[in-house]
Order: C-alpha cells, then structure tokens, then sequence
C-alpha cells in the first residue's frame, strides 16, 4: 500500500506538468513510471514499471501462471488482455489486448511484460498502417493507475508464494 | 466412336481449364486447396460450367387450336394467350458445384503463366546421374509375384503342340518349371536435378491461425511451381517459436504452438539440415521462411549471422515472408532491409492478408533463380 500511496501522491504533485519520471521505492520494490501529462484525476503514461530482484530466481511455470493471474485481475482497462508468448529460455511472457483496439486510422493495444530478473511493464502501442508500431502514452485515471500497482505487487506476491 | 469421346473429353478439359484461369486468384488465396490435395491432383469446385443444351424454339411449341371461333377469325401465335401468374421463386437457388480433378502440373502451369513466372535456371552443372530401376527384360527365374503368365502359357502350348500333348477338344494347357517367365529389371541411368526446398513457419502464439493459414496457402503453392519444374523435389519442413525443429508435412500444415519468438533457432536447424544432408555443390537449396517478425530483440544478430554464414551462401535463394501482424509489431523485415539492402539472393515480401499471397509468390519466385 505504501508503494501505491507514495506513488499517487508522486503524481498529484506533478499536476500540470510533462514529461515527467516518476520513481518510489518500497524495500526491494522499485516503481517506475514515465509521464507524458499529469492533471488532478488522471495522467498519460509511457510505461509503468515494477522492479523487483525478488524475481530473480523464478522459473518459467510460476510467470506463466502469475501471468494468467494478473491478465484476470487487470480487467479495467476496457480491453481483454492475454497470454501471447511466452520465452522459456529468457524467462519472459509477453500479454497484450486480445484483439487489440481498432479504429479507423489505427490499432492499439496493451503489452505486459513479466520477467526474471525480474519486472512487470505496462505499455501502449499505436501501430499505423504502412508505419512500424510505436509507444504511445495512455491516459488513465490516477485511481486506475493505483489499481495497476496495486495488481503489480500482487502478482510479484504471487510468484513468491509458489 | 473412341475419338469423339477424347474430343469431348479434350473440350472439357478446356472448359475447366479456362473456368480455373478466370479464377485462379480466388484459388490462390483460398486455404481449402491444401486439404484438397491428393497425390498428384487438386479437387477444384467449379460453381457453374456453361454446357451446351438443346432448346425448343417457337415452333416447337405449337399445335391444333381449340375453343369458340368463327370460320375466317386468325389464330393466335403459339405464347400470345394471357400468360400465367408466376413469381418469383422464395428459396435461394442452390449453387450447383462441379467437383474436377486437376493435375497439380497442370495447376502449377497455370500460375506460372498467370503470374508470369520465368523458368528456373538449376544452379551451376549440378545435374547428376541415377539410377532408376526399369522392368523391361524377361528371365527364367524370379519370384512368383513377377510371373509373366501371357509368356508363361505361351511356352506352355508351344511344348504341348511341339511334344504332341495338346488336344484342341480338351485344351487343357500345364505349365511346367521350364515353361515358367519371369518379369525382371534393368538398372537405365537417368539424369536428375537435385533440388530442395526447405519451408520454415513461425508458429509462436503471436502468429494467429488467419496468418498460418496464409503461410500454409503460399507454401502450397510455392511447392506446387517447385514441384513442377524439378522432378522428384526434396521438401523439408521446419517449424519454430522459441526453439525449432524438423517436422513431417502433415504436422507443419496442422501444428499450433505458443512460444516466444526466435527466428535463430530456425536458421540454427536450416543450417544443419543443409550441412548433414545437402551438400551445396550437388543441391539447389530453395528456403522460404513465413513469420510475423516479432522477434524477440536480442535474438535479430544471432539470426543475422547464421545467414550470412551459412543459409546464404548456400541457398540459390532465400525468401522471407513477413505475415501482418494483428499487432503490427513485425520489425524482422525492416532489420532485413537494412542489413542486407544489395544481396540478391535474399528476397522479402510482405504479406498483408490473403490478398497478398498473389503478390507475393510473383516476387519470391519471379527472378527464376
């Protein structure tokens, strides 16, 4: 819970500001997150980012169930994220929107990232026709955002009780 | 009688072949050719063939007419009268479909022409020799199997009429041990070109079934063009996601997987494939490789250097099809681009849906390499 307060209060005062980093710690937890714009309710982030070396002796079996864990719990962000690979040898497993977001000019989607090593990554990509995909930042209400760091936390939790 | 039947047969066979030819860029992008696929020939539903037929015409419809009249009134032509109250049916037509077998050459021709695709030039002087196994001599002994009963009854009469044994009211013909003819075999050299294609396919969990069933359609028809310009052509098959390995036909048409993405792993087996079993100086060594191209980052030098190393140098061509993405996260093709920007024997095609396919068999095998 500190991690997630420290982080909210972080945020509010940045309010009005851009292109923002935002770090707190929490024993070996480390929250990151890259701000595009920051207001009283909601931010644009680029990415946001848990670190932990708790993760680094995990194996593969334990990430893939976590990750099946979290894509049930991140269920707010109006997209259905799931399991898409998952890289035994590096110890990766990669979750996007499935289906990812289509409009009429582009498609969009979230990718979570859990590692060894180990960390959990939020990012949102634009991918356009005829151009190669890109990292945009997503808004997000700041009650969403602690939500997400709240559910970041649990899945490193998780992984550690098995 | 014989002869008109083969013409007709000679006209059908246009008929279908130019029925086909209309539409051979739906049968291209359309993935249900493979699981209609036999041994030598694909079965086509044709939906609808313009068979020449009998009509009746006008005066056929005539007849004695009947009814009030006085002598010296006109009769009516025959459909005049007030014509019946029909309507328009309310069940859909049912599309009659013609099912035809056609020879694969033949369809492979067919794309050939459609697409203008030159042909192959077999690398170097790599035609070699082998011999094939013919049967086209006769011995006295052998297994039973190849008995030769025609040549066998013939010298059975021969010694019953020559040692007075036949009787024509009772023709009861015995063959013996020396009567006996046996089908045997020749060894004919016959020149061969070797040659083989090697098909690799991303089946990591980005690739979506809509894009393996693309790769599965291209290959289809990659093999069918191969298949006829060299005879007796080698196939191997290798599917990857994080690790890859060599698998049948069947299982690299049919396998789901869910791994990460490392297009190395595929070189890495390729190479060796190649390196055990196709020495380059005897072999046109044809590769083709589908993915999404999201390779795992790190993973791009190592597959970069096992094809400058090994595959390239080896391969008469190296094609690379890059599948869209639903993610649009496929950057293989761009590190291709800029790693190998002048190298021929490297040929990239992006392939945006099934509409692509047809693009992107022209440029893989339009340079007739």
């Amino acid at each position: 819970m500190k991690l997630r307060d420290d982080f909210l209060s972080e945020l509010s005062s940045i309010q009005g500001q851009s292109n923002r980093q935002i770090s707190v710690s929490e024993g070996s937890r480390r929250l990151r997150c890259e701000v595009d714009q920051s207001s009283s309710l909601a931010a644009s982030v680029y990415e946001l980012v848990l670190e932990t070396i708790e993760l680094a002796q995990v194996e593969i079996a334990s990430l893939q169930l976590a990750s099946q864990s979290l894509c049930n719990r991140v269920n707010y962000l109006l997209e259905p994220i799931s399991p898409i690979e998952t890289d035994a040898d590096s110890c990766i497993v990669q979750m996007r929107s499935s289906p990812p977001q289509q409009n009429d000019t582009a498609r969009n989607y979230y990718e979570l990232i859990l590692r060894r090593g180990g960390s959990i990554a939020l990012y949102r990509y634009e991918k356009q026709p005829g151009a190669i995909r890109s990292r945009v930042a997503v808004t997000l209400t700041h009650e969403v955002l602690g939500r997400l760091v709240d559910d970041f936390i649990a899945t490193v939790d998780e992984v550690l009780s098995t | 009688m014989i002869l008109d039947i083969e013409r007709d047969q000679r006209r059908f066979k246009q008929i279908v072949r130019g029925k086909i030819r209309e539409n051979l860029r739906k049968y291209i992008t359309h993935g249900e050719m493979i699981g209609r696929r036999g041994k030598e020939t694909v079965s086509i539903p044709i939906p609808q063939l313009d068979i020449p037929r009998f009509r009746f015409g006008d005066n056929g419809s005539g007849g004695v007419g009947q009814g009030d009249g006085e002598v010296g009134d006109p009769v009516g032509k025959p459909g005049e009268g007030s014509s019946g109250a029909g309507g328009a049916g309310s069940e859909p037509g049912s599309g009659h479909f013609l099912e035809v077998e056609v020879d694969l050459d033949e369809l492979a021709e067919m794309l050939g022409e459609e697409l203008e695709l030159p042909r192959i030039e077999p690398k170097g002087t790599a035609s070699i020799m082998s011999d094939k196994a013919k049967y086209n001599s006769i011995r006295q002994t052998g297994p039973e199997s190849l008995r030769h009963f025609k040549r066998t009854y013939l010298n059975a009469l021969r010694r019953q009429i020559s040692t007075g044994n036949y009787q024509p009211d009772n023709p009861c013909i015995v063959p013996i041990k020396s009567d006996k003819q046996y089908r045997s075999w020749n060894d004919v050299p016959r020149p061969e070109v070797n040659a083989v294609v090697i098909y690799m396919m991303d089946v990591s969990g980005s690739m979506t079934d809509e894009q393996k069933q693309i790769v599965r359609t291209e290959a289809f028809w990659i093999d069918a063009w191969l298949g006829k310009q060299y005879k007796g052509i080698e196939k191997r098959y290798i599917i990857h996601d994080a690790a890859a390995k060599e698998v049948d036909e069947n299982t690299f048409y049919h396998t789901r997987e869910s791994g990460g993405t490392r297009i190395s792993s595929a070189y890495q087996v390729c190479a060796e494939l190649i390196e055990k079993s196709f020495p380059v100086s005897d072999w046109n060594i044809y590769c083709f490789q589908f993915s999404d191209g999201d390779n795992w980052g790190d993973d791009n030098q190592k597959a970069f250097e096992l094809l400058s190393d090994k595959l390239l140098p080896a391969a008469n061509v190296f094609c690379y099809g890059q599948v869209e993405s639903p993610y649009g996260s496929g950057d293989f093709i761009d590190a291709l681009r800029k790693q190998y920007s002048d190298n021929e024997k490297l040929v990239l095609s992006e392939i945006e849906d099934r509409e692509g396919i047809y693009e992107s068999i022209k440029t893989f095998l339009g340079k007739g390499q």
